[in-house]
């Protein structure tokens, strides 16, 4: 009975260190990767930027006002991750954007866009790191908008409904983000079970509530700017 | 906003951006690459008193940013160090389960405090470099090292916007919690889908009129700042050598006492 209190204690004590965590939890912090893998991951994301930065040039191009927008749109994905969300067991986290970002703009443009704010996120407000900038590029700007991107254009070929199809998008999307993230600290540190546990655990009402998310604001933009939506599909 | 904030009342603020970076960034790779307890501690206090002593940044402001990164730090430390370990393991602070015993052995404590520190020293180097030099000094800094220029370009505008649809979206946060709009879980994500959706209509709309303003004063596909003048930052060089060398002592050091 004695024990079986103590672990009782332990988990409890452990549950509420972890809870309010999970705030920032989605960042690998700063000087967290050795320095090899920081590279690693560094060099990795840079074909997909190149992709994206190419794409963009050639948008530009042909429309010179297209670039005011990209960096209305940048600015627009910084404010939104630093929103707090509501989450359902009513602590608060921060949305990723992922999901929107990827079904409004397109994978490449979003991993431009999101390489940026993860520089400003870093030097403005200390989430994530210079040194780990490449590893969350790569799981939050890459892996996750790719993600989400190919799921809403695979549902809706299905001919699933655009709200599902959102919500999808943006659900899987942000797990994704979590599972890759996962990843890349259990290839360093061994374990990536252990880290997936906790991340599932805390993360995986987070991805709902995203999802959640962004369909009412997808909703919203149909509703009310149908022609806004129309030029992005040409942006 | 952030450290930005700082960064302009810093006595460093008129010094020449890349020799404050260059400090920085040596103090941050060897800190990074040596590794251990020792090399990171020296590398937090070295970089945390330039800062604040040389800097001007108030103690309490740099004690604030030093937490920021410690969430993820703890979670991701606690989950590196707690591990499954047979029975016979000797282990510093465990719970039993099913025969296995969950907890902290010594080796995986000192390689949680060994990351902790790591990563604090990296954090401080870093915060010397963010909160001395604003945004717009270091992508200045950046566009001379052959990044290409439309990206560059990007961040500079998207680090002015962001402040416009920064104020935009408190205001709208404002009047609907003045509403009472955050009661409840499905309220709560009603309003942060209209505050958002709403954000994002009134960017597209401001990004048409920044672009006729634009236009109309002799807009062609680039804009262009002069660099200003800057301190010349030679210190800086001597303060680099001093964090190297005391990194490599203290890593000997370290490495020699085990």
């Amino acid at each position: 009975m004695k024990r079986w209190l103590k672990n009782a204690y332990f988990l409890l004590a452990l549950g509420s260190i972890l809870l309010p965590l999970r705030a920032s939890a989605m960042h690998i912090g700063e000087g967290f990767l050795p320095a090899g893998w920081s590279i690693a991951w560094g060099v990795v994301c840079l074909p997909f930027l190149i992709y994206g930065l190419v794409g963009m040039k050639k948008r530009i191009a042909a429309t010179p006002k297209v670039k005011i927008l990209l960096a209305m749109c940048g600015a627009f994905a910084f404010v939104l991750s630093a929103l707090k969300i509501p989450s359902v067991t009513g602590s608060c986290s921060h949305p990723t954007g992922v999901g929107l970002g990827a079904v409004l703009f397109g994978p490449g443009i979003t991993s431009v866009l999101g390489f940026i704010v993860l520089v400003f996120q870093a030097l403005l407000l200390a989430h994530g790191g210079i040194t780990t900038l490449g590893a969350n590029t790569f799981s939050m700007a890459v892996a996750g908008p790719v993600a989400a991107w190919l799921v809403f254009k695979g549902l809706k070929k299905l001919k699933v409904s655009t709200p599902i199809c959102v919500f999808a998008a943006a659900c899987l999307g942000d797990l994704l983000t979590y599972v890759v993230t996962s990843i890349q600290l259990g290839v360093v540190y061994g374990g990536f079970g252990k880290f997936l546990g906790v991340f599932a655990l805390t993360q995986i009402p987070l991805a709902i509530a995203e999802g959640l998310l962004t369909v009412v604001i997808f909703n919203i933009l149909e509703k009310y700017s149908p022609q806004e939506l129309r030029e992005l599909s040409v942006l | 906003m952030g450290t930005d904030r700082y960064a302009y009342s810093s006595r460093l603020r008129r010094m020449n951006p890349a020799a404050k970076a260059i400090l920085s960034l040596l103090a941050l790779t060897l800190c990074l690459i040596l590794g251990g307890i020792a090399p990171g501690v020296y590398t937090l206090i070295f970089m945390g008193c330039l800062t604040v002593l040389w800097g001007k940044i108030p103690f309490r402001v740099f004690l604030r940013f030093l937490l920021v990164p410690l969430t993820f730090l703890i979670l991701g430390c606690l989950t590196i160090g707690i591990g499954l370990h047979p029975a016979d393991t000797p282990v510093v602070a465990a719970i039993p389960v099913g025969g296995k015993l969950l907890g902290f052995t010594q080796g995986s404590i000192l390689q949680m405090l060994s990351i902790c520190s790591k990563s604090m020293g990296v954090v401080g180097a870093v915060y010397f470099l963010t909160l001395t030099t604003p945004m717009t000094d270091l992508t200045q800094g950046l566009t001379r090292l052959h990044i290409p220029g439309l990206l560059m370009e990007l961040m500079e505008l998207i680090y002015r916007f962001i402040f416009v649809l920064w104020e935009t979206a408190g205001q709208i946060r404002t009047a609907q919690e003045s509403r009472l709009g955050y009661r409840g879980f499905a309220r709560s994500l009603r309003s942060l889908g209209m505050l958002a959706s709403m954000v994002f209509l009134r960017a597209w709309k401001k990004a048409d009129r920044v672009y006729c303003a634009l236009e109309s004063r002799g807009y062609t596909g680039t804009l262009k700042t002069l660099p200003e003048g800057y301190e010349k930052g030679n210190l800086c060089f001597l303060f680099a050598a001093l964090v190297l060398a005391g990194q490599v002592f203290c890593y000997l050091w370290e490495v020699g006492i085990q």
